[in-house]
């Protein structure tokens, strides 16, 4: 094991500016990760030909692969700089930031469109009355089982960033937000909503614009089965669209 | 593409892609290994067919227009999608990108193939003798062998992908079962195909 730790890391100031690649040597220790590297950086902006730059910026928050905020492609892979471990990485570690999603800086990105999807898709279960509705219906534990599954998506964008499917040219909202379409569906109250979320996946951009490449299941943190979801949907999705034209 | 008939639009593109084209496809190649077998009966099969009334109508309708329409769609789909096999090698991401080669290989082979050997109307024979002198030459018989196989592969991967789009296969599980099922068309038609060739060359 060698005592410095390299890394190669794309840097871009702004929307629009150039972008160039910089590379650093930081003093190895045990059990590092992606996040505590770039703090040491952070600390000492020097880069490897010893030169004074500007500290790497990124964004990140609960440091335990639950929020998604510091997904970034790590070795050419999207992935959360938090449980990227330095030990198991082969050198020098590759830093891009996600490249479907307009940058901020250096391996900050915006992942608003993410969000929007989930709203695009209704992503909820609306309670909310003048009173009191009571309680709802019962979900049957074998379904809460594999439900609670899909209620693990951070939004971290991962599934879309590995999609060939999702890019500048496609309106696709990529798989995140169609699994939960089939979370909130398999809902017994959010049940009752689900014929405006299967309207939405049957617009463009919605669950026709898949192409079964299944990289989203693979590049998936959370193990979501994600392209079970996606075939469960079609099924569904399938079952409305007849069903409406016929009762037109 | 109206979003109002987005999702009519690419379903009734992957139905088209089975029936009536993949079907017609299996036919075809079927056929085919009887005009190498027995000449006699092929004429007869084919002369029949072009004896039907209206065999014009029923070409329009059930064969050419279903490929115009998934050809052309499928040019969009393409255009729609996107490169990365390099950054995440998995064996289905590398389908994703040859479904769309073959797709585009098969266009143009298809479209050569209609317009030499159906188009000026001659007899079944010398359709057999002017297929038979184009595969003797070297590019003839890669572009043939490369035309069929792309168009081949196509079919068998659209199906594998037809059963998801339909709803039919929706676990890992059962997803894993059809692309052996999907390999076992492939290598079957592949056969088919190739030995028809063979059989030209000899």
């Amino acid at each position: 094991m060698s005592n410095v730790i390299e890394l190669r890391i794309k840097r871009q100031d702004g929307p629009g500016q150039p972008a160039r690649w910089e590379s650093f040597k930081i003093p190895y220790r045990p059990k590092l990760n992606v996040i505590s590297v770039l703090m040491e950086i952070q600390q000492n902006p020097v880069n490897a030909e010893g030169n004074r730059t500007t500290p790497v910026v990124w964004e990140c928050n609960c440091l335990e692969e639950v929020c998604g905020a510091c997904s970034m492609n790590i070795n050419g892979q999207a992935r959360q700089a938090c449980t990227a471990l330095i030990d198991q990485l082969k050198q020098p570690i590759v830093l891009e930031p996600l490249r479907k999603f307009p940058l901020v800086r250096d391996l900050m990105v915006d992942r608003t469109v993410m969000f929007d999807s989930l709203k695009k898709v209704r992503a909820w279960i609306p309670i909310d009355g003048t009173y009191d509705l009571g309680p709802g219906p019962r979900m049957a534990e074998a379904k809460r089982q594999w439900a609670y599954e899909l209620s693990k998506c951070m939004t971290c964008g991962c599934c879309a960033e590995s999609c060939p499917q999702f890019n500048s040219r496609s309106k696709f909202i990529g798989p995140a937000a169609i699994s939960q379409v089939r979370l909130f569906n398999a809902h017994p109250t959010g049940e009752m909503n689900k014929h405006e979320r299967l309207e939405v996946l049957l617009e463009e951009g919605g669950i026709s614009d898949c192409g079964n490449a299944q990289n989203c299941v693979r590049a998936c943190p959370k193990a979501i089965p994600l392209t079970t979801s996606l075939a469960d949907l079609n099924r569904d999705a399938n079952k409305f669209a007849v069903d409406r034209w016929l009762r037109k | 593409m109206s979003s109002k008939y987005h999702f009519v639009v690419r379903r009734v593109h992957s139905l088209l892609g089975l029936l009536p084209i993949g079907l017609f496809l299996a036919f075809h190649l079927t056929l085919n290994i009887l005009a190498t077998n027995s000449p006699e009966r092929y004429e007869k099969v084919i002369n029949t067919m072009r004896g039907t009334p209206g065999i014009f109508v029923v070409e329009l309708v059930v064969i050419f227009l279903p490929i115009l329409f998934h050809a052309v769609y499928g040019l969009i789909v393409v255009y729609g999608g996107g490169v990365n096999t390099l950054r995440y090698q998995y064996a289905r991401n590398w389908y994703y990108l040859l479904q769309r080669i073959t797709g585009i290989i098969t266009l143009i082979f298809v479209a050569y193939h209609v317009f030499t050997l159906r188009v000026d109307g001659a007899t079944a024979q010398a359709t057999v003798t002017a297929l038979t002198n184009f595969v003797k030459t070297p590019f003839g018989l890669v572009f043939y062998i490369v035309g069929v196989l792309s168009a081949i592969f196509h079919f068998a991967n659209g199906l594998w992908a037809f059963l998801i789009t339909w709803g039919i296969t929706i676990g890992p599980r059962s997803q894993k079962v059809s692309t052996w099922f999907c390999s076992g068309v492939f290598v079957i038609l592949s056969a088919v195909a190739l030995k028809t060739l063979a059989q030209l060359l000899a």
